[in-house]
């Protein structure tokens, strides 16, 4: 598995942002030719700022200009990254791990494949100045196991990095030895969660740990561990070559810089786009993916994820703002935006999102166990047209039993939001269904209910 | 033995990969589908014995991970994506053809010939493309009942005019390296 794979791309995957503009700080070589490859990669100022890093800085220098970037965490919790750093302990001896959170399952949620694919050496690069920022040797990417021509690719560019010697004992002449490993994930959401994520690394069912031990402290087996998403350690080159406050300028308040958001469903121009936080959702889905098909109104939008409590039409004036977001009832999560238009009922898209974490459940944690499971039997109910007023009482009360940290992880919360967001904001189509038999959408063939018109 | 020596050196070497020998239990069980297509329970027993782990311990981490088999698939088998953004872009309408065209009625039955199944998944991280499924260790995007009809077609000839091992390299060699559409 070396040299002898030629992985390629085509024009058509360039869906989304690539090439200069002033908020490309990720994308602007997206769509470069051969740009996987480290040669050209470098001819583009690739590893510049690890050979700096290694030459002219000390780890307390990278930590201060990713604290001044204000950068904050683009896997979903949105923590900043320069705090999650200062957790891990300075003098301990022993190893300690960088972990790459490459485990992109969010529903609605693409944009880390789209940057691997196009950059695999952005990533590695960013790896690598994380590892010396934090004294570690080696950094370990957690990728999902369905992602192949990600995997394939990161192989090649890791093969490129050893034969150069920038993986290995000496890199650009410095005595600080680099590596970077490949753990391929096999099919489960819950490892994008970080303590799962470890327990999976382990060798172990992914069930969340308890916390403290915070990773930081004991992670990757039982050493200190630094998680990062993809993203994240993505813009550590830039950040370096450019500095923390040159990054600061983009943004708003407390969320600076771009990100990329994965824009899905149904829209014109679906595609991963990288935009200026603050800028709004309506400019994301209708300027920059186009709109719904001719003829149809954006009904609602899940802002980051399927986890983040959907919005509708109304607030497409939202921004980006992580904080704002926050304000609203939602979050900007993972940067997966899901556009759903008027053709398509609200109470089928849950059931299907509930679904989703129903069979993700890791089933440690009784509220989500059973609460999940028992929603997506109360959603099936009513989409079989055999609702009463009792079913909405049922996700009301489950919705809420789900939430508010009673289990170790966010899992079950996100179920909850689904059903508590599309019941605040579309109640009319869930009493429609439950209660008359009827589809407000007209998307779902159901039963009217005998009388119900009476 | 259920396991080929090819394989056996294979998982003994990933032993030495990890910090804890633990790690290799799913890295191992890899290996383990890749040749025997689904996970049987004697081979299970035979990766915790290379790995000095509890067979129970083995099956827990199988059971637990949607990517093992622990059941027969056909020979050709599509993952398909049915979460949100690819339901909304038609998901629902290209399993029902799936189902239609291979001959079965639910997912993970395989077609009577033993060449097919279908499994609808969870969201594939390619969102952008839908609705797509991942087929033979690559993705297939923006799904049409036509394309869908071209990949059961090519996989019936290249099962039927060649053995096994021929059919299957074209497909995890080239396909592999490139998306399909």
């Amino acid at each position: 598995m070396s040299g002898e794979r030629e992985v390629s791309l085509l024009p058509e995957d360039l869906r989304g942002s690539h090439g200069p503009a002033r908020h490309h700080l990720l994308t602007s070589l997206f769509g470069t030719p051969d740009l996987h490859r480290l040669a050209v990669y470098r001819e583009h100022d690739g590893y510049r700022a690890l050979e700096k890093a290694l030459k002219e800085m000390t780890p307390d220098q990278i930590h201060a200009e990713v604290k001044a970037s204000g950068l904050r965490g683009r896997g979903g919790a949105g923590f900043p990254t320069g705090t999650k750093w200062s957790f891990i302990p300075k003098d301990v001896p022993g190893p300690r791990y960088v972990v790459v959170n490459f485990d992109e399952a969010e529903p609605g949620t693409c944009k880390d494949r789209y940057l691997v694919e196009h950059s695999p050496h952005l990533l590695l690069e960013g790896a690598c100045i994380a590892q010396y920022a934090i004294g570690s040797h080696q950094a370990w990417i957690y990728i999902r196991g369905e992602y192949d021509r990600p995997y394939h690719m990161l192989i090649e560019a890791i093969e490129e990095l050893r034969q150069a010697g920038i993986l290995g004992p000496c890199p650009f002449g410095v005595d600080y030895p680099l590596d970077v490993q490949l753990y391929r994930g096999h099919g489960a959401y819950i490892c994008g969660e970080e303590t799962a994520l470890l327990e999976s690394l382990e060798g172990k069912r992914a069930q969340p740990r308890s916390r403290p031990p915070f990773p930081a402290v004991k992670g990757a087996w039982g050493r200190p561990t630094l998680l990062n998403n993809v993203e994240t350690l993505a813009n550590l080159p830039w950040i370096l070559r450019h500095g923390g406050a040159e990054y600061a300028k983009f943004g708003v308040e407390r969320s600076r810089g771009t990100r990329l958001l994965s824009v899905s469903g149904n829209v014109q121009r679906p595609g991963v786009y990288e935009v200026e936080l603050g800028v709004s959702f309506r400019h994301v889905i209708m300027e920059l993916a186009g709109g719904p098909p001719p003829g149809r109104r954006v009904k609602a939008f899940w802002p980051g994820g399927s986890s983040a409590p959907v919005l509708p039409e109304s607030m497409l004036d939202v921004s980006t703002d992580l904080d704002e977001l926050a304000r609203v009832g939602s979050m900007g999560g993972s940067g997966g935006v899901i556009v759903m238009d008027d053709s398509h009922c609200v109470v089928k898209a849950a059931r299907r999102l509930i679904r989703f974490y129903a069979h993700e459940s890791c089933g440690k944690c009784t509220p989500c166990r059973v609460g999940t499971n028992w929603a997506e039997r109360t959603f099936e109910r009513i989409l079989q047209g055999k609702g009463t007023i009792a079913d909405l009482q049922i996700l009301d009360h489950v919705q809420e039993a789900l939430q508010n940290g009673r289990c170790l992880c966010g899992l079950g919360d996100s179920a909850g939001w689904v059903i508590m967001s599309t019941m605040k904001h579309f109640r009319e189509e869930y009493e429609a269904h439950a209660l008359r038999g009827e589809c407000l959408a007209g998307e779902c063939q159901v039963q009217q209910k005998v009388g119900a018109h009476a | 033995m259920t396991l080929s020596n090819h394989a056996i050196e294979e998982i003994k070497a990933l032993s030495q990969r990890f910090p804890e020998i633990r790690s290799a239990v799913a890295p191992a069980l890899d290996i383990v589908q890749e040749e025997l297509g689904y996970l049987t329970p004697e081979a299970m027993s035979e990766v915790a014995g290379l790995l000095q782990v509890d067979p129970g311990y083995v099956e827990g981490v199988a059971t637990f991970y949607t990517l093992f088999h622990l059941e027969p698939i056909g020979k050709h088998h599509f993952y398909v994506c049915t979460n949100l953004s690819c339901m909304l872009r038609g998901a629902e309408e290209i399993c029902e053809h799936i189902r239609h065209r291979i001959g079965v009625s639910r997912e993970r039955e395989v077609s009577p010939d033993g060449l097919f199944s279908y499994e609808e998944v969870e969201c594939l991280g390619a969102c952008e493309f839908a609705p797509m499924m991942r087929y033979a260790h690559a993705y297939h995007y923006e799904l049409t009942p036509e394309k869908i009809d071209a990949l059961i077609e090519a996989a019936r000839s290249s099962s039927s005019t060649s053995g096994r091992a021929a059919a299957e390299e074209p497909e995890s060699q080239e396909a592999e390296q490139r998306h399909v559409r």
